[in-house]
């Protein structure tokens, strides 16, 4: 058993280290990194890579990934909500636009062989990304770009 | 600079190291656990798309080291199933606060494997605010003095009292304090664009199938950029002047409504992951100060004294009882009962006209205020409906058929009890009669 002393020493020593480090986190990315014109090193395993940004910046232009499945002549829309059965109490993760994540070519390959798993009905699938240029000034405008196939 | 260092060290002193009740954590533990569970249980129930080797599986680097996602990329299906089995076990010890600390670290452990194994879905910016909370939970054993079975496994009727350094509590109020006040400085600076540009209004004029949920109003506000504008500026000195808010005594409870209220705000509009409506709310109520949450119960257990109590008849001879009696009278932290032994009471008939001693040793005994009597397992019952946290148990106890089963049960411990006893004079029933 520690005596107070020791026990309150320990915790002070840790409060500090904790601080520095929760503020050195906060304010590195966004600040120190750009104060210094340099890549000061991030924390691994604890803290957000780029420190606490929710909703920093919101434009006009809206991005996501769809995927088709394709039969024959016939192509179809998947619902994601089919690709990414998963459901949360009182929100929609597929809302949250976790179907960008698909659009990076590094996840092409596991991500057709899980559509093919998924959907063994279609014979190929394709991934497009569809960018929302303004929905204010040209509303309903849909851009969309093959990204890979499978 | 004496008089300084002496200053600063009482402030320190009174910040982090001063001894406070630790029942706020305890409380604070119930919703972290829930918070967890809401956020991960989901993608548990679909293993196979989500964590095995059939799954679509997203690798976050920058919070992981390569060689830590290499060795988890590894894992068979079969360790999967292990870590999934090891995480529900953790989380409901967690949740019932039974070895609070340990099963702290399991579940922790179960956050960050699943984690590494695959941030599509959990990985959000507030997860990473989750696992700073329970990173501050994992560190010590405070949150298990109360509001769970650790306190029953050392029973004391006054553990809500408990006091423990206040520095786990302090740095959990720094945590939100600081992400409102950093989530709000990124608006308007670097790259944030809440000043330059109307970011709420491009979001209430996104495509349908975007993150804003469709509640009333919406319309009205979509379509008044310059109100829009308006709200954002407002939302940002709201959350830079929240931390501070709260810190002062004055304005605490101001701040903890307001931010309940902005939280409910972004539940009602946003698909925002579950912690932001689970977990940020009860962390504002870690500003509460334990003092005055034990002040009130000490002023329940006063005024529950004064009206009269019910009445809970034991053996005082056996040495069970006595210990599930303490147990009782952890959980009835309002101070709702009286305990009474009735060895000492040749006629247990002052205390109820129908209580006989035999009555008395057959069963343990409850005597409401208004005068009626409820024994063995129906006093169990009646309590659950009494005691705020026995009251998880009553519909178990309450659904239709329970009673027999515990009735029978409860008349074999009864029966028996003496032979629960530790003391090698007591290896029968016969001791004590």
């Amino acid at each position: 058993m520690l005596s107070t002393k020791t026990r309150n020493s320990f915790i002070s020593v840790f409060v500090v280290l904790w601080l520095l480090l929760f503020h050195y986190e906060s304010l590195r990315f966004n600040y120190l990194n750009r104060f210094f014109g340099m890549e000061f090193p991030k924390f691994k395993f604890l803290f957000p890579p780029a420190g606490w940004i929710m909703f920093y910046r919101v434009d006009a232009v809206e991005g996501t990934g769809e995927v088709y499945g394709i039969r024959g002549e016939k192509t179809e829309f998947i619902d994601p909500h089919r690709i990414f059965d998963n459901h949360w109490l009182g929100y929609d993760n597929i809302r949250r636009n976790v179907m960008v994540t698909v659009l990076h070519p590094f996840y092409a390959e596991n991500f057709c062989a899980y559509l093919r798993r998924k959907f063994p009905d279609y014979e190929h699938f394709s991934v497009m990304q569809v960018v929302y240029p303004s929905n204010v000034l040209h509303p309903g405008k849909r851009l969309m770009k093959v990204l890979y196939g499978c | 600079m004496g008089a300084e260092l002496k200053k600063l060290s009482s402030f320190w002193n009174k910040a982090f190291l001063e001894e406070r009740p630790s029942i706020g954590l305890s409380f604070f533990r119930i919703f972290v656990a829930f918070t967890v569970g809401a956020h991960i249980i989901p993608t548990l129930l679909h293993l196979d798309d989500n964590y095995l080797h059939t799954a679509f599986r997203e690798k976050n680097t920058s919070f992981f080291t390569p060689l830590v996602l290499a060795l988890v990329e590894k894992s068979p299906d079969g360790f999967v199933l292990f870590m999934t089995a090891l995480f529900y076990a953790a989380l409901f010890l967690f949740a019932v606060g039974l070895f609070s600390q340990l099963s702290c670290i399991l579940m922790a452990v179960g956050c960050y494997y699943f984690y590494a194994l695959n941030s599509l879905h959990i990985g959000t910016l507030s997860y990473d605010i989750l696992l700073v909370t329970l990173f501050l939970m994992c560190i010590t054993n405070y949150h298990g003095d109360f509001f769970g079975l650790d306190s029953l496994r050392r029973p004391d009727p006054f553990a809500y009292r408990k006091k423990r350094p206040f520095f786990v509590q302090r740095l959990l109020q720094l945590q939100i304090a600081s992400t409102y006040f950093y989530t709000a400085l990124c608006k308007f600076t670097v790259d944030g664009n809440w000043f330059t540009g109307n970011p709420i209004y491009h979001l209430l004029n996104s495509v349908p199938q975007s993150v804003v949920k469709h509640f009333p109003l919406r319309n009205f506000f979509a379509a008044s950029p310059e109100l829009c504008k308006l709200i954002g500026i407002v939302m940002i000195f709201c959350e830079l002047s929240l931390p501070f808010l709260l810190f002062i005594k004055r304005t605490r409870v101001f701040a903890i409504i307001a931010g309940f209220l902005f939280h409910v705000m972004l539940v009602v509009t946003l698909h925002v992951p579950t912690i932001f409506f689970f977990l940020f709310p009860p962390q504002l109520l870690l500003f509460i100060d334990p003092e005055d949450i034990v002040a009130w119960i000490e002023k329940r257990r006063a005024a529950n004294e004064k009206n009269g109590r019910d009445k809970i008849i034991y053996d005082g001879h056996c040495v069970f009882c006595r210990g599930s009696l303490a147990r009782l009278l952890t959980l009835d932290f309002t101070g709702k009962l009286e305990p009474v032994d009735y060895q000492p009471f040749e006629n247990p008939s002052e205390l109820h006209p129908k209580l006989t001693r035999e009555i008395c040793h057959s069963r343990m005994q409850l005597v409401t205020k208004d005068g009626k009597l409820y024994g063995g397992f129906y006093a169990f019952q009646n309590l659950t409906l009494k005691l705020p946290l026995l009251m998880p148990l009553a519909p178990l106890v309450f659904f239709p058929g329970v009673n027999l089963i515990g009735e029978k049960a409860y008349d074999l411990i009864a029966k028996n009890r003496y032979l629960f006893h530790s003391k090698a004079a007591c290896k029968d029933n016969r001791c004590f009669r």
